[in-house]
C-alpha cells in the first residue's frame, strides 16, 4: 500500500521536474528566437542563385529589423501581404522614398511602371525575377510584416557561407 | 568575514536575477500568445473608447471578424499601433466617401485576399483604411476584448453603438 503510493509520488515529482525544465528551455528558446535570431528553411526558385530551389536552411536575425536598420540589398524573411500563413524570403530593392521601375507582365509585353515606395514600406524582389512573386505583384511591403534579415546559409554544407548584398549597398 | 558577505550578496543577486528572468519569460510568452494590455487614446473610436484614454485588454487567439475592434501596426508607420474596428473582410465590397468635408464623391473597393478594412467608430476624425488602404492580416496584433480602466468604462467592447 505505502510503497505503491510513493511510486506515484516519485513519478509525479519527476514529471513535474521534467515539465518545469521543458518550460524553461522553451521560454529561453522563445525569447532568443523572438529577439535575437532564428533558423528558417527556404525553398523555391525565386531567390536563385542566392538560395537553392530544393532548399536551404538559413539563419535570420531580428536585431536589424527590430531597430529598423534595414538597407538596400538585405535579404529578408517576411509575412506575405497576400496570405498571412506564407513566409516568403526576398531581397530589399528599395526603401521608402525610392523610385522603383518594373516590367508589369514580362510575358505579355514590355510595359513598365514606376512607383515611389511610400513611407513605412519597402520594395522587395526575388533574385530570380522570372519566377518570383514579390512587390511587382503584391505591391510595397509594410515594415511591420518583416520578420528578420537573412545572415547566413547553414545547410547544405556546400552552400555554407554569408548572404551577399548584390552590390546594392552604396 | 568580508568575502563571505560578498558571497552571500552574490548568491542573493543571482537568485533574484533568475527569478526576474523567469517572471519576464512567463509574461513575455503570455503577452505574445494569449493576451496583452494596451492603452488607447484619441478621438477616432468615440463612443466605444474615450479620447482621453482607456486601458484595454486585447487577445491574440481569435481570427478577426467583421465588427471586431483590433490593435494593429500602422502600414504608414510601423512604430504606431492604432486601434480601429474591422468593417470589411477579404472579398467584401466597401464604399466610403473620399473627402467628407469637400464633397460627396464616394469610392467602392473590394478588400483583397489576406487583408481587412478598418475604420474608426468616429468617422469624422479617424485615420483608417479610407486613408492608408486595406491592412494585411500580418499587421494585426490582437482583438480588443475589454475596457479595463477607468472603472466607469469597465466592460466588454461590443458592436458599434448606433446614434
Amino acid at each position: 500500500m505505502g510503497s505503491s503510493s510513493s511510486f506515484w509520488n516519485v513519478a509525479y515529482r519527476q514529471a513535474m521536474k521534467s515539465g518545469v525544465f521543458v518550460a524553461k528551455v522553451y521560454s529561453f528558446l522563445h525569447v532568443t528566437t523572438t529577439y535575437l535570431a532564428f533558423p528558417a528553411v527556404a525553398f523555391g526558385p525565386s531567390m536563385i542563385p542566392t538560395l537553392h530551389p530544393s532548399g536551404n536552411v538559413v539563419l535570420a536575425e531580428r536585431i536589424s529589423t527590430r531597430s529598423r536598420k534595414l538597407s538596400r540589398g538585405d535579404v529578408i524573411v517576411l509575412q506575405s501581404p497576400e496570405d498571412p500563413n506564407k513566409i516568403p524570403i526576398k531581397r530589399v530593392i528599395g526603401l521608402e522614398g525610392d523610385c522603383e521601375s518594373f516590367v508589369v507582365d514580362p510575358e505579355k509585353n514590355d510595359e513598365s511602371r514606376t512607383i515611389v515606395v511610400p513611407k513605412g514600406h519597402v520594395w522587395v524582389q526575388g533574385d530570380h525575377t522570372q519566377n518570383s512573386r514579390d512587390s511587382r505583384i503584391f505591391g510595397p511591403l509594410p515594415y511591420g510584416l518583416i520578420r528578420g534579415r537573412v545572415l547566413w546559409r547553414l545547410w547544405p554544407f556546400q552552400d555554407f557561407g554569408p548572404i551577399d548584398d548584390h552590390n546594392l549597398k552604396k | 568575514m568580508a568575502s563571505s558577505f560578498w558571497n552571500i550578496a552574490y548568491q542573493q543577486a543571482m537568485r533574484s536575477g533568475v527569478f526576474v528572468a523567469k517572471v519576464y519569460s512567463f509574461l513575455h510568452v503570455t503577452t505574445n500568445y494569449l493576451a496583452f494590455p494596451a492603452y488607447a487614446f484619441g478621438p477616432s473610436m468615440i463612443p466605444t473608447l474615450h479620447p482621453s484614454g482607456n486601458v484595454v485588454l486585447a487577445e491574440r487567439i481569435s481570427k478577426p471578424s467583421r465588427g471586431d475592434v483590433v490593435v494593429f501596426q500602422s502600414p504608414e508607420d510601423p512604430n504606431k499601433l492604432p486601434t480601429k474596428r474591422v468593417v470589411g473582410l477579404e472579398g467584401d465590397s466597401v464604399s466610403f466617401v473620399v473627402g467628407p468635408g469637400k464633397n460627396d464623391e464616394s469610392r467602392t473597393i473590394v478588400v483583397p485576399k489576406g487583408h481587412v478594412w478598418v475604420e474608426g467608430d468616429y468617422i469624422q476624425n479617424s485615420r483608417d483604411s479610407r486613408i492608408f488602404g486595406p491592412v494585411p492580416y500580418g499587421l494585426i496584433q490582437g482583438r480588443v476584448l475589454w475596457r479595463v480602466w477607468p472603472f466607469q468604462d469597465f466592460g466588454p467592447i461590443g458592436p458599434p453603438t448606433t446614434t
